[in-house]
């Protein structure tokens, strides 16, 4: 790196840092969401018994190109009804608010790239890293809801109020369900909070500590991402397809895009928070070795998200309130209660 | 760190130091052209929109004040919850474009906006340029490096400003309760109605209606005398079709 701030100046070289990092992790998460929808269809095709695509290219790997390729050739059709600045904004908040979140997440430990230094695999680390996830996200129900106002469609509409119901409503558990983990932490730093689980030769993970607080989240975030069981806003059977029916090409799959970047995000925070970000056995001695355990981790997760999918029929939407409202909820609080007591005594036993 | 090689690394570094600056400028115009198109939007749900933007600019200048926990809350609390449920109702109600207003009313509010308007900067400027608190001054500096962040915020809040946040909370139950009460006022829920959740109100004879106890002695032999006999009609018209 010196050559380079030789050249350009600390500020400049930082910036560029950053830069090439925001580039690659956006290169790097998207293959990883185009890859999962592949995955997605050939295992949901095991499971139903059927095979899934497995003809452009060597079992079907370049399937997501040529899904691209279709999306981008495809008519663009605008309904004449639809409120166009809104219509066409919708997509666009849903991809921004789904990418943006990529610059906290811990991809590995310190490790030493030739030619460059020690770099920390993680774009920027600061103090309200979680609660930035949590801010960002909660701005993404905005795409939802605008695309299904704006495409003036009652279908949409319908899809559009449900979705803003149930993220509202889930939002509340999975806040409180990370308490707990704060607590012990200490800290709303993503970085920060794998590294303090990195004891017992990498094995020390907060799930042994919070097995409520990540059932409660892993729950509360599948509806927050929408999907089976908690699908409702799409649901194919009532809606057609939801607060998306009016989307067509480009702009339906930057809808599509950001489902899958909102799974990944979900994926990361439970392993972050939950299942020890990156530690594992060896890891001190080996730093790259983290990536691979957290890409591990990570892909149980999607994988867990694509077999609920092939395995669970939908929540009828009464169902779906009184679970999130009379039954996480009171879970969620109930381990906020428990952690800060046990935080707190632990804390006066250190004092005396 | 500067080289020989410096020229460029000058010029960017001078940059640099504007970087604030520029940031500052376009949050600042953000927030100020959607507060301007919040008031002066005719369909809500722009107006709504406007207001997102307004939220998410002044968290980003909270940001700039070294304050990002504020900014993040901000986020969650204005942008990701309360505009979500401002949407959900414009939405939910299919408010349409609002009406023009008879502008007699509005012209005897414009002076006094302008006079409000004028009290308030004239008490900004009289608070930046006169009141200087030098004790509170320097506790500022003392605290300026841990200020905005999560642990000042939280120990700020359960230690000196507890009785203050105490009575927010308390304020904000108040009007949670009351807005229950305005609710349930409009639909006079007695002791024998049922409270269907999310959608209404019946009279619990609604859900279990009594037995059909209408036994009238009925002396015909065919469907046809019988819906003459009680003086129903439909569905016998089949032989004048025919």
């Amino acid at each position: 790196m010196e050559w380079l701030n030789n050249l350009i100046g600390p500020s400049a070289a930082r910036g560029v840092g950053q830069l090439v990092g925001i580039n690659v992790a956006f290169l790097g998460v998207l293959m990883i969401v185009a890859y999962t929808v592949l995955a997605e269809r050939r295992i949901l095709g095991f499971i139903q018994g059927r095979l899934g695509p497995n003809r452009v290219g060597p079992g079907g790997l370049l399937q997501p190109f040529a899904d691209l390729l279709k999306f981008i050739l495809k008519e663009e059709i605008i309904p004449d009804n639809a409120t166009r600045f809104v219509y066409l904004l919708a997509p666009v908040i849903a991809i921004t608010s789904a990418l943006m979140t990529i610059i906290v997440y811990p991809f590995g430990p310190e490790v030493n790239i030739p030619g460059v230094g020690p770099v920390r695999l993680t774009i920027a680390r600061f103090d309200v890293a979680l609660l930035y996830v949590l801010a960002i996200t909660s701005v993404s129900v905005y795409g939802i809801a605008l695309a299904g106002w704006a495409s003036n469609n009652k279908y949409s509409l319908l899809g559009a109020l449900r979705s803003a119901a149930q993220m509202i409503s889930y939002e509340l558990s999975l806040g409180l369900s990370l308490v707990g983990v704060v607590l012990m932490a200490g800290t709303l730093d993503l970085y920060g909070i794998v590294e303090q689980q990195s004891g017992w030769a990498g094995l020390h993970w907060n799930i042994i500590y919070q097995p409520l607080g990540f059932v409660v989240y892993l729950i509360s975030a599948i509806a927050e991402t929408n999907r089976v069981p908690f699908d409702l806003p799409e649901a194919e059977t009532e809606l057609v397809a939801g607060f998306h029916t009016e989307y067509s090409a480009l702009k339906f799959a930057l809808f599509f895009m950001a489902e899958y970047v909102n799974m990944f995000t979900v994926s990361v925070l439970a392993t972050t928070l939950f299942l020890g970000g990156w530690n594992g056995p060896g890891v001190a001695q080996f730093p790259l070795l983290g990536v691979v355990y957290f890409l591990l981790k990570i892909t149980f997760f999607l994988f867990l998200y694509i077999w609920l999918r092939g395995s669970l029929p939908r929540f009828r939407f009464d169902q779906l309130m009184n679970f999130g409202w009379k039954f996480l909820l009171p879970l969620a609080i109930v381990n906020v209660i428990l952690t800060s007591a046990v935080v707190y005594f632990q804390f006066v036993r250190a004092q005396s | 760190m500067l080289s020989l090689s410096a020229p460029l690394a000058l010029a960017l570094e001078g940059l640099a130091d504007y970087a604030d600056e520029a940031v500052f400028v376009v949050l600042f115009g953000v927030a100020v052209g959607a507060a301007v198109s919040v008031v002066a939007q005719r369909n809500p749900l722009y107006s709504a929109v406007s207001l997102i933007f307004v939220f998410m600019a002044l968290a980003g200048l909270y940001l700039m004040l070294a304050a990002p926990f504020i900014a993040a809350i901000q986020v969650i609390v204005y942008a990701g919850a309360i505009m979500v449920l401002v949407i959900f109702v414009i939405m939910l109600l299919n408010v349409e474009e609002e009406e023009h207003r008879r502008p007699l009313k509005l012209r005897l509010l414009v002076p006094a906006a302008v006079v409000m308007a004028a009290v308030l900067f004239a008490e900004s400027a009289f608070i930046l340029y006169f009141v200087h608190d030098a004790a509170a001054e320097r506790a500022q500096a003392a605290a300026a490096n841990t200020t905005g962040l999560t642990a000042s915020v939280g120990a700020g809040l359960f230690t000196t400003y507890l009785l203050p946040f105490e009575i927010t909370s308390v304020l904000i139950l108040m009007s949670l309760v009351g807005a229950i009460t305005l609710a349930r006022r409009a639909s006079e829920i007695g002791p024998t109605d049922v409270v269907v959740p999310g959608s209404f109100v019946l009279p619990r004879q609604a859900l279990t209606p009594e037995p059909d106890v209408d036994a009238t002695p009925v002396s015909a032999r065919t469907t046809d005398e019988v819906q003459r006999e009680l003086g129903l009609a439909g569905a016998h018209h089949r032989k004048e079709e025919d």
